[in-house]
């Protein structure tokens, strides 16, 4: 199954599409069928921008240096914003959610738990 | 200059109605000291007078009134096949007017020391001459105040739904993460953003206090988790006098902190259920992440130019700035034009209330350690017109270019403040401040433009 991402979706992240991205974002394809079509890229990749995104901040485990840091500030901003525009608020809800689940382990200095998990939980709640 | 709309019914033909507790209130509630209070009627049939309130007093003006324009007489007012443009439900009401012009139609209170000035028998009425009816008195206030007028023009108890609904959220969180947010909340702050919130949320034919409050809070905790991780960027020690999350336990708490009200904040904004405002703030996270990363890369080429400046702080500033007034605005249901009247509005002020954030750090009154932005090498608009300055420029880019100690910070400051680079910020800003102004003026903003005005001269008054 390919699904077109736009280019706009993509701006100034287009370095991590190699790196892990497009990977993170297929493993969403599936899970996201559920919904109309032309929503289905902007959640997968809304789901990958936040798996990618928490692993280069480095959320509950050694902290990213400031710049990768602030590109994985911008993967979450942009999940937020594809989420705004093609998600349910239900599945706004428990993708937001599963961040501070995982952000409240972090801080707690407990194991956070898998991104994916949670994610693809979060997915099911239309 | 404050203002807003006082509304009020009516219950008879002819009523007078004591406004006196209600504008006492205003005025303790707008922090004014020394000022006047001006009150205008927006009806033709509904007076002001300032007089005693004794009920058989009140039985003798009506009488008055009555013998003065009787009811009962013939008014050519109400002769309506001599008319034209007769609306379907014109009333009868010749007298009415007649009695109006008995009347003032606007009177000026004078305000001294927290109070009206007002004698022992004296009370403010409006004169209801053609009751019942919903009557609105537009009201200004012109003077000094001990408190930033901002909080004014909320509604009543605004401020304080602010920060009832931040002490909620904040009680529901875990410590770990709620703890150091609770430190940076109660620390102060100016809370613009979300005071723009809850301001624009009054404009539209929806408005819910309490709505506005649960939006202004989540806008509020998401300004704060950008500020902890950048604090942990900028390496800052200190925030609003207290030690920075990052600084006091650390980067790993700091990100999940940060990470957290990010998530918490969004989460609260797609509860409220408008997805007009989920985008907005969305997009104005989007753009402050951006920025973010421009602010970071154009430390190489410190201090940087005008139109990089203002690229970085459009999306780092007054993104959430415009953000904020828009979906305020959304939220209430305001006009597509209101909304981006009012979107521009915030842009502008944002810009200009970094300009003025900028000049803080020159001035040795504000409480601030003086040459900060510089030993961080944060973007600064006076060092790039100083640096541009063709008798200090070369002098300036030398020393930035090379390792700042505290005589390399203090060199620059000199150099800064001996050339007219604070002078150019400071019209700059006030110029943005005028063109936000003028964005007001085309829309209708339900008497909270005088509100609007004073916030946005208020954003760089703290640098004249």
């Amino acid at each position: 199954m390919a699904i077109q991402v736009a280019d706009r979706d993509l701006e100034r992240l287009e370095s991590l599409w190699e790196d892990g991205l497009s990977e993170a974002y297929r493993s969403y394809l599936e899970a996201v069928e559920v919904y109309e079509p032309a929503a289905q890229p902007r959640l997968a990749l809304a789901a990958a921008l936040v798996e990618v995104g928490i692993r280069l901040q480095g959320l509950g485990g050694r902290v990213a240096a400031p710049p990768t840091l602030l590109i994985g500030d911008l993967c979450l901003a942009r999940s937020s914003r594809l989420l705004a525009d093609a998600a349910p608020q239900s599945v706004q809800v428990a993708f937001a959610r599963a961040i501070e689940e995982m952000a409240w382990a972090a801080a707690s200095g407990r194991a956070v738990p898998k991104t994916r998990e949670l994610l693809l939980r979060a997915l099911d709640a239309k | 200059m404050i203002g807003k709309r006082l509304r009020f019914e009516t219950k008879h033909p002819t009523e007078f109605v004591d406004l006196t507790d209600r504008l006492r209130d205003e005025v303790r509630r707008a922090g004014m000291r020394m000022g006047r209070l001006h009150l205008q009627s927006l009806h033709t049939t509904l007076g002001l007078a300032v007089n005693e309130n004794e009920p058989l007093l009140l039985r003798d003006f009506e009488g008055l009134l009555e013998r003065l324009a009787p009811s009962g007489a013939s008014y050519e007012h109400d002769d309506f096949e001599r008319r034209f443009d007769v609306a379907m439900n014109e009333p009868v009401n010749g007298h009415a007017h007649c009695r109006q012009l008995l009347l003032a139609g606007f009177a000026t209170l004078l305000v001294e020391d927290g109070e009206l000035v007002l004698g022992r028998w004296q009370s403010v009425f409006a004169v209801e001459l053609d009751g019942p009816r919903h009557r609105e008195l537009a009201v200004q206030m012109d003077g000094d105040f001990s408190l930033s007028p901002s909080g004014w023009g909320l509604g009543s108890g605004a401020p304080e739904l602010l920060d009832l609904e931040l002490s909620r959220q904040l009680l529901v969180d875990p410590e770990p993460v709620a703890a150091p947010m609770r430190r940076l909340v109660e620390a102060g702050g100016k809370r613009l953003r979300p005071k723009l919130v809850q301001l624009t949320a009054g404009i539209g034919p929806r408005s819910e206090p309490l709505r506005a409050a649960a939006l202004a809070a989540a806008v509020e905790l998401l300004h704060n988790a950008t500020l902890i991780h950048d604090d942990y960027v900028d390496e800052s020690t200190h925030r609003r006098g207290r030690p920075t999350v990052a600084a006091a336990e650390g980067p790993e708490r700091a990100v999940a902190v940060g990470d957290y009200y990010f998530a918490k904040a969004t989460r609260l904004i797609a509860e409220i259920g408008n997805r007009s405002v989920t985008s907005t703030i969305a997009e104005a996270l989007e753009a402050i992440c951006a920025s973010q990363i421009d602010d970071v890369a154009l430390r190489g080429a410190y201090p940087g130019d005008h139109d990089s400046y203002l690229r970085v702080v459009r999306g780092k500033t007054a993104a959430l700035f415009a953000g904020a007034c828009a979906s305020g605005a959304l939220l209430s249901e305001s006009t597509p034009e209101t909304v981006e009247a009012l979107r521009r509005y915030g842009d502008l002020l944002g810009v200009a209330f970094q300009m003025a954030d900028d000049l803080v750090d020159f001035s040795p009154s504000s409480g601030k350690p003086v040459g900060l932005d510089i030993r961080q090498r944060v973007l600064s608009l006076p060092l790039i017109y100083a640096a541009e300055d063709r008798a200090v420029g070369p002098e300036v880019r030398r020393l930035l270019a090379g390792s700042l100690g505290d005589a390399e910070v203090d060199r620059v400051t000199e150099l800064v403040t001996s050339s007219d680079a604070l002078q150019r910020v400071r019209d700059e800003a006030q110029a943005l401040v005028d063109a936000a102004v003028r964005e007001l003026e085309t829309v209708d903003l339900d008497g909270l433009r005088p509100t609007l005005i004073s916030l946005a001269h208020s954003a760089v008054d703290r640098i004249s």
